[in-house]
This record gives C-alpha cells, sequence and structure tokens, in this order.
C-alpha cells in the first residue's frame, strides 16, 4: 500500500561530495602512477607505492563508496539514512585524513601528521558504520545485500584501526609482530574484508536491477558470505601467529570459492534478464570481474614466487581492474539519478525534461571503455615484463581516463536544470 | 491498464491513459503506461481521481518522481478533481507486463 516506502532517496549532501572528490583522487592516482612508474614493480613497502595505494584505497574506492552506499543503503533497507549529518562528517574526515595520509607516505613523514591522519579515517570508518548499523537496524526485513554491507562496514573498522596502529608502529614499535606481515593482514582485510564484499553485497543488488534479471538463488549470497568470512578470519588468525605458509593457498581458495558463488548467483540472474543486451556500463562490469578473476590466479603465483613484480601485478589487478572498473561503469548508473531526481523529480510529466542518462556525455562512455581495457591490459603487461616505457604509456592513459571521467561526473555534478513547457515553449526554469 | 468501453468513465479513462504516458520512468526510459505499472484509474469518486498502480520494485529510488509525475498529469487533465495513488505490489509486477511499444523501446524483442 501507499505507506510502504517510496521517498527514501538520501539527501545530495550524503552522497555527491564523495563523488566528486573521488573523481579528483583518480586523477590524482594517475599523476602518481605517472610519477612513479620505474618504481611500480618494486617491493611495496616503499614511500611512492605506499601512497598509491592509499589514494586507491581510500580517495578513490572508499570515497565513492561511501557515496554509492549512502545513496542504495536507504534503497535496499527501505529506510531513510539515519544521518545526513554523520555522512558528510564521515566525508570531511575522510578526505582530509587521505590527504593527510598519501603526502605523509609520498614524503614518508612517519611522526604525528601521519597519526592524525590516520585517526581521521579510523574515525571517517567508524561512523560510516554507524550511520550503516543505524538504518539497517531501523528495519524489520533483512536481507542478504544488507548483511553484506553491515559486515563490510565492520571489516572497514577493522581494516583502519589495523592500520592506525601500524602508522604508530612506524614512529614508536610496539606491534611484537613483524610490521610487514601485518601489513599483509591489513591490506587483505582491506581487499576481501571490506572492498569484496561490499561489492558482493551491492553488486548483487544493483547488476540484476540494471540487466532486469532474477535470481532466486539466494542461498548462493548466503554461502559466499559465510566463504569469504571464513577465510578471511582464518587468514587473518593464521597469518598473525605464523608466516606465511602453504595453508595460505587453501584460505585465499575458501574466499575464492565464496566469490564464485556470488558471480554464479550473478550468472543466473543474468540468465533469467529482461534486457538482453548489456549497455557499455555493465561491460565494464564484466571486465572489471575478468580482473578480479585474474587477481585471484596471480595469488598462488605471488605466493609461490617472490618476485615483487607479481605483488604489483596483483595489486593492480585489485585496484585499477576491479575496483576501478566497477566504479567507472556504476557511477554513471547511481550519480545521474540522485542529481535528476533534486532538479527534476517535480517536473516530471509536466515538461520535457532530460532524463538520467542525458546528463553525462553517452559518447565519451564508450571511449572511456576502450581506452580502459587498453590501458588496464598495457599496465599489467609493463609489469609482467617490467618494461618502465611500458608503464610509463599505461600511467600516461589512466590521466586520460582519469580527465574523461571526470568530466563526465562535474558535468553531471554542476548540472543546470533544463525543460521545456509542453508545446515546446522553451522554459530554463 | 485495461478500459472497458461500456465503464460511464470510459471517456476519462482515455483521457487519463494519454496524460499518464508522459510519465517516464527515469531509470528505464519508458512511459508508466507502455511498462504495465499502471493497474487502474478510478473516477467513481466525485471530485477524485485514485490510480491503482505499482513500482518495477519496492525499492525503486525513483518512486518518488513517477508518483509526482502522476500527480502532476492528473492534475493538469483534471484541474476540478484531486488526483491519488494507492500503490499496491499485488499482483506484482514482471516483464509480462511491458506492453509490445515498452518491450521494443527496452530492446526486449
Amino acid at each position: 500500500m501507499a505507506d510502504i516506502f517510496v521517498n527514501k532517496a538520501p539527501k545530495e549532501l550524503a552522497v555527491i561530495p564523495f563523488y566528486a572528490t573521488a573523481a579528483v583522487f583518480f586523477l590524482l592516482l594517475s599523476l602518481l602512477l605517472c610519477f612513479s612508474a620505474r618504481e611500480l614493480t618494486g617491493h611495496y613497502f616503499n614511500p611512492h607505492i605506499l601512497a598509491i595505494v592509499h589514494t586507491a584505497a581510500l580517495g578513490w574506492g572508499t570515497m565513492i563508496i561511501f557515496g554509492a552506499a549512502y545513496q542504495l543503503l536507504p534503497v535496499i533497507c527501505e529506510q531513510e539514512l539515519f544521518s545526513t549529518r554523520l555522512a558528510f562528517l564521515s566525508y570531511l574526515l575522510l578526505t582530509a585524513g587521505s590527504i593527510g595520509l598519501i603526502v605523509c607516505f609520498w614524503i614518508f613523514d612517519t611522526g604525528w601528521a601521519m597519526i592524525v591522519s590516520g585517526s581521521a579515517v579510523v574515525l571517517s570508518s567508524y561512523l560510516y558504520a554507524f550511520n550503516i548499523y543505524k538504518t539497517a537496524n531501523d528495519t524489520n526485513r533483512s536481507q542478504i545485500h544488507q548483511n553484506f554491507l553491515l559486515i563490510s562496514a565492520f571489516w572497514l573498522c577493522f581494516t583502519t584501526t589495523v592500520g592506525l596502529l601500524l602508522t604508530i608502529n612506524l614512529s614508536y614499535n610496539f606491534i611484537p609482530r613483524n610490521h610487514l606481515d601485518i601489513l599483509k593482514l591489513h591490506a587483505h582485510a582491506g581487499i576481501a574484508g571490506w572492498f569484496l564484499q561490499l561489492i558482493c553485497g551491492v553488486g548483487a543488488k544493483l547488476i540484476p536491477m540494471f540487466l532486469l534479471g532474477k535470481s532466486k538463488r539466494n542461498w548462493l549470497l548466503h554461502t559466499a558470505l559465510i566463504l569469504q568470512n571464513l577465510g578471511l578470519i582464518a587468514f587473518l588468525a593464521d597469518g598473525y601467529f605464523n608466516p606465511m605458509h602453504v595453508r595460505m593457498y587453501f584460505y585465499a581458495l575458501l574466499v575464492f570459492l565464496g566469490t564464485l558463488c556470488w558471480l554464479l548467483y550473478i550468472i543466473d540472474a543474468y540468465r533469467h534478464r529482461a534486457r538482453k543486451k548489456a549497455d557499455t556500463l555493465m561491460r565494464h562490469t564484466l571486465i572489471s570481474l575478468v580482473a578480479q578473476g585474474l587477481a585471484f590466479g596471480v595469488i598462488p603465483i605471488m605466493l609461490s614466487n617472490h618476485q615483487t613484480k607479481w605483488t604489483a601485478l596483483y595489486g593492480t589487478l585489485i585496484f585499477l581492474g576491479w575496483i576501478t572498473g566497477i566504479i567507472l561503469g556504476k557511477t554513471f548508473k547511481t550519480l545521474p539519478f540522485i542529481v535528476w531526481n533534486k532538479r527534476y523529480k517535480n517536473l516530471n510529466g509536466t515538461a520535457k525534461i532530460p532524463m538520467p542518462k542525458h546528463l553525462y556525455n553517452e559518447n565519451l562512455i564508450q571511449y572511456q571503455y576502450y581506452a580502459y581495457i587498453g590501458t588496464i591490459v598495457l599496465t599489467c603487461l609493463g609489469i609482467v615484463v617490467d618494461h618502465r616505457l611500458t608503464i610509463q604509456t599505461a600511467a600516461i592513459l589512466w590521466i586520460v581516463i582519469a580527465l574523461v571521467y571526470g568530466y563526465n561526473v562535474f558535468r553531471i555534478v554542476f548540472h543546470q536544470n533544463k525543460s521545456f513547457l509542453k508545446g515546446d515553449e522553451a522554459c530554463v526554469i | 491498464m485495461e478500459i472497458k468501453l461500456n465503464n460511464p468513465y470510459a471517456q476519462e479513462e482515455l483521457k487519463a491513459q494519454v496524460a499518464l504516458m508522459q510519465v517516464i520512468d527515469p531509470e528505464l526510459n519508458v512511459n508508466i503506461v507502455d511498462l504495465g505499472l499502471v493497474y487502474g484509474v478510478d473516477f467513481s469518486t466525485e471530485g477524485q481521481i485514485i490510480v491503482r498502480m505499482t513500482l518495477s520494485t519496492p525499492h525503486c529510488p525513483m518512486g518518488d518522481a513517477i508518483e509526482q509525475g502522476v500527480l502532476n498529469v492528473l492534475r493538469q487533465t483534471f484541474p476540478d478533481r484531486t488526483p491519488s495513488i494507492q500503490l499496491v505490489w499485488e499482483p506484482e509486477w514482471n516483464f509480462n507486463m511491458i506492453s509490445e511499444a515498452g518491450k521494443e523501446q527496452l530492446n526486449l524483442l
């Protein structure tokens, strides 16, 4: 009936700043890649690589995921977002913390500035988790997508907290374990806990929605959630007390099988879709999934071969392949709607108004897609053959992609109302 | 949306159907009549119009915009009546409810 949820779209302030800032961080990421192309295949514990990874993980990936989650959670939970103010505060803290951390890593200033920046990121993640928990907790409906979001928020808090402890450990050595071993745990809590489970939860909701597809095999999602968490917890517990061991293959396999279950759910929804032709934005998602599969494939090579380039390839497939791929596609499936809702909701039916897809340049999406495929392939190739010029060329192409993407994002964000009264009498509101 | 010509309000219903075709689902870019979201329009209460309709999903983030569109076009078309919406989830909307024209626009054929 009519009292069932309809109007739960979040306020712009809880979403748009994240998208806009993430686009700037994406450009920064590609610039940093360009400046450090020759260091990319070296050891990951390098100031510039640490700065690049945190730009990708915090400024780019986490920033946009916060915005998308604040937009999507009310839709999933059929509840308004608990607090827009807290959402905006988490934005301010994440932005300030990310900038501080990136600068501190780049110049490798391990003092108070790094600790304060890390604390801002931790606080931001706690605010996010609290907001998500309070929003999800207000509803009687419990969906598997909700559980993915809540558990991923826990892993985010875990990751940022361990990260903060690691930054303190750089100045005041207090962790009784090897710093680099704990760094691996920190990284994988972020990758398999935060990013993987968040993307699985959101993807399981959005991908079928965009394909007009359905899957009744919800048990696959439940299995995915259990296996991914089992694998991750076992990895963290074992990894804390023991050095890297052959058992790590088994934990990675558990996470892989969990992700495979999620993929089977998506394939089932794809098979039962009404919309036969996938658009360019959905094809971005496909490339992202291929990169994710390849990243899993690199794990055994990375564990058995200690050449640093395999770790670089793994990180590239994760951040520039899987996470970037899904963001490049999904941005234009989500951001235009919130802007359109604000600008045109009340004019619907009364005037000729643009549709959400008219808020950005669709032709550029095509170029972005092909440039993205070429660039990710070139980057991986450059890393595998350890060829500096190839990596440098790819880094320049990343700048082009970031500019194209940023242009479209800001075109949406700064969109001015345009409408025409019925009868073609021009009227700009 | 089915209109029975022997219904005393058939003419109004036809007029309402044409008006409702101006309301576009911004997500799918197809009007809500061709999408099969409108189940019926009731003119039997004097001074009122009650639209019985659904959304493609209960979680539809564009639901509010669609409702607003329905109210906008009906107010314009029938200024002497007050429109209201009865949102229902039974029968549940499915792809088979999309008209041939809607399927063509969505590339479902």
